[in-house]
């Protein structure tokens, strides 16, 4: 019936045709770009890294460029030395970070959410432009203010405290130095994250155990803690894949040096690559970490799992 | 006796809370005022040691920047990029979240994880076969390049803080909106839209910021067409003779942007970084 209407009636009947079909499968007309866009952005790269990483791709020789040469490139790019280091560096980086940012982000949302006058707002704004530091603003900061000669930071050290200041970029530091400067740029998203959490836990929750008498710790520990849970998890887990992706504000401030002793996986990945001109060790580099990301985090969501979060 | 120390137990409680969030108030904002000052001083007291704390403003490094034709031209760069790329996460990420929000969509979770997983590629694992890509088609420094690999790193946050919005927003208010003979799509255009904009609004922003602080896509899929700001600061950084003051103003207003945005959107920031799951609490 509907074949016959449409032939008679001609582009009118098209168009009605269209504006049905548009409007019976609306969900799959709304999810298909994305979906389409998601399955180039999440599939193509890990297919390409591994194609890449067993051929020839050296660009200083075009040459021999696309051969097939096994697992050269995967024996090359993790025989290196470099490599091992950059590997403990970005543990040491995304971990040391993380605990640091949780644990000040937590306490600061705690003090913060007990402050009953006018400044709260202000802390609270002012708590959270850090983030708006760009890697390069925020190497050119960290350059200019830690600069063991011209910089304001060890000049305050040394008049502050009786101590003299430590040499904060060079090889012995700049690995601390690096985490520290991202716990200036990213505690304000634990903090803001936390300050939400706490502000919504119910009130008379935190009220019937201080009738109980609980101590203070007893009530973070057993009653807001758990109420928070789901908030917390999320909150670790997301800082934590984005501490796996940190590379401008290393790259810019310290390159990853002195020597190495700053340099983490996505700075290695980044050197073979563009700098080294071969992308088949790069890209041998690459897939093992994109693997390692994606599967710590996917364990993660599967232990602790998302209860709370979806519903 | 008692009641009184208790009570001065609290007032010091009170000073030491007020004390400590002081300390971090500084601790969080000096940075900025230092590269402020910074930027306002004359090439020879910028780096005086010990410090001038009181000097007389010269804006004579902002001048000197914005007389740079490349500056300019890098730092529209930035805007028209990383606002392309908003707008396109936007246009197929709100759609998929309201379809994911509202209809039954198979292994629903999987496919929030798989979304989610977008974001867990680190950029510089991703780079190198996009680079090769483009430099096939051809899409190495231009616009629309850049512009795609920016909206790779914010579908996954858009789609979970829309999904988490929608979910917020009564059902009942679109088939209302059916009822008096609106189709599915006006109903969404219309009703659910509107209702959504405080998130559309702060998801956005939050896009933007994430956006604007990238580093790799740019550093590796610009040239001299394309740079962008944070590329063209990035040039000085590594040069020998650095005119800090010019940098300093460089920096100054690279960040400014992100902090007016920052305390336009603050009360939606914690729902949007943490994926919207602070919507839920």
């Amino acid at each position: 019936m509907a074949t016959e209407t449409e032939t008679t009636l001609g582009t009118r009947g098209y168009r009605k045709r269209l504006t049905e079909l548009w409007q019976e499968y609306l969900p799959v007309w709304f999810m298909l770009p994305m979906a389409l866009f998601l399955v180039v952005v999440t599939f193509f790269p890990g297919a390409y890294n591994i194609y890449l990483g067993l051929t020839n791709w050296d660009l200083t020789n075009p040459a021999t460029t696309g051969t097939f040469i096994g697992l050269d490139n995967f024996a090359s790019a993790w025989g290196r030395g470099s490599t091992w280091v950059s590997v403990r560096n970005t543990f040491v980086f995304v971990f040391g970070s993380l605990a640091l940012q949780t644990t000040l982000g937590f306490v600061l949302a705690a003090l913060v959410a007990g402050v009953t006058n006018g400044m709260k707002t202000v802390y609270r704004i002012g708590f959270i432009l850090p983030m708006a530091a760009a890697p390069v603003a925020l190497a050119t900061m960290g350059q200019i203010m830690l600069n063991q000669e011209l910089g304001i930071i060890p000049y305050l050290i040394e008049t502050v405290l009786p101590v003299s200041s430590p040499a904060f970029l060079s090889g012995q530091y700049s690995l601390l130095t690096v985490i520290l400067v991202d716990t200036w740029n990213w505690t304000p998203f634990m903090f803001i994250v936390f300050y939400a959490g706490l502000t919504s836990v119910p009130t008379d929750l935190k009220e019937a155990a201080k009738v109980d008498g609980a101590p203070l710790w007893r009530i973070y520990a057993h009653i807001i803690i758990p109420y928070m849970k789901p908030l917390i998890f999320v909150a670790v887990l997301i800082r934590m894949i984005d501490l796996f992706r940190e590379f401008g504000m290393i790259y810019s401030l310290t390159g990853g040096g002195p020597g190495t002793s700053s340099r983490v996986l996505s700075i290695q990945v980044f050197e073979m690559g563009f700098i080294g001109s071969n992308l088949g060790t790069a890209a041998a580099v690459s897939i093992v970490y994109l693997v390692f990301v994606i599967a710590l985090c996917t364990i993660a969501i599967i232990k602790v799992g998302f209860e709370g979060v979806w519903d | 006796m008692s009641a009184i120390s208790t009570d001065r137990r609290r007032q010091l409680k009170e000073v030491g809370r007020h004390v400590v969030l002081f300390g971090w108030l500084l601790f969080a904002l000096f940075p900025f005022l230092w590269i402020l000052s910074m930027s306002l001083k004359s090439t020879a007291d910028a780096l005086a040691m010990p410090p001038e704390w009181i000097f007389v403003p010269t804006f004579e490094n902002y001048i000197e920047l914005m007389r740079d034709p490349e500056f300019a031209y890098a730092l529209g760069n930035s805007f028209l990029v990383v606002g392309g790329s908003v707008l396109i996460v936007l246009l197929i990420g709100i759609p998929g979240a309201y379809a994911i929000s509202r209809y039954d969509i198979p292994a629903e979770r999987d496919v929030m994880i798989w979304i989610l997983s977008s974001r867990m590629l680190p950029p510089v694992a991703v780079i190198v076969p996009f680079f090769i890509l483009y430099n096939r088609l051809g899409l190495l420094d231009t616009r629309i390049g850049l512009t795609f690999m920016l909206t790779t790193i914010n579908i996954a946050i858009v789609v979970w803080v829309m999904k988490a919005f929608f979910d917020g927003i009564p059902v009942a208010l679109e088939e209302a909106a059916m009822v008096d003979g609106a189709t599915r799509f006006q109903a969404f255009r219309k009703v659910v839209l509107p209702a959504a904009l405080p998130g559309i609004i702060a998801v956005a922003i939050i896009s933007f910021i994430f956006g604007w602080i990238e580093l790799v896509f740019s550093l590796v899929l610009t040239g001299t067409e394309t740079r962008t700001a944070p590329i063209y600061m990035y040039q000085f950084i590594g040069s020998r003779q650095i005119d800090w003051g010019m940098l300093a103003a460089a920096s100054s207003v690279l960040v400014m942007p992100i902090v007016l945005f920052l305390i336009l959107v603050n009360k939606y920031l914690a729902a949007g970084l943490s994926f919207g799951v602070a919507l839920k609490e």
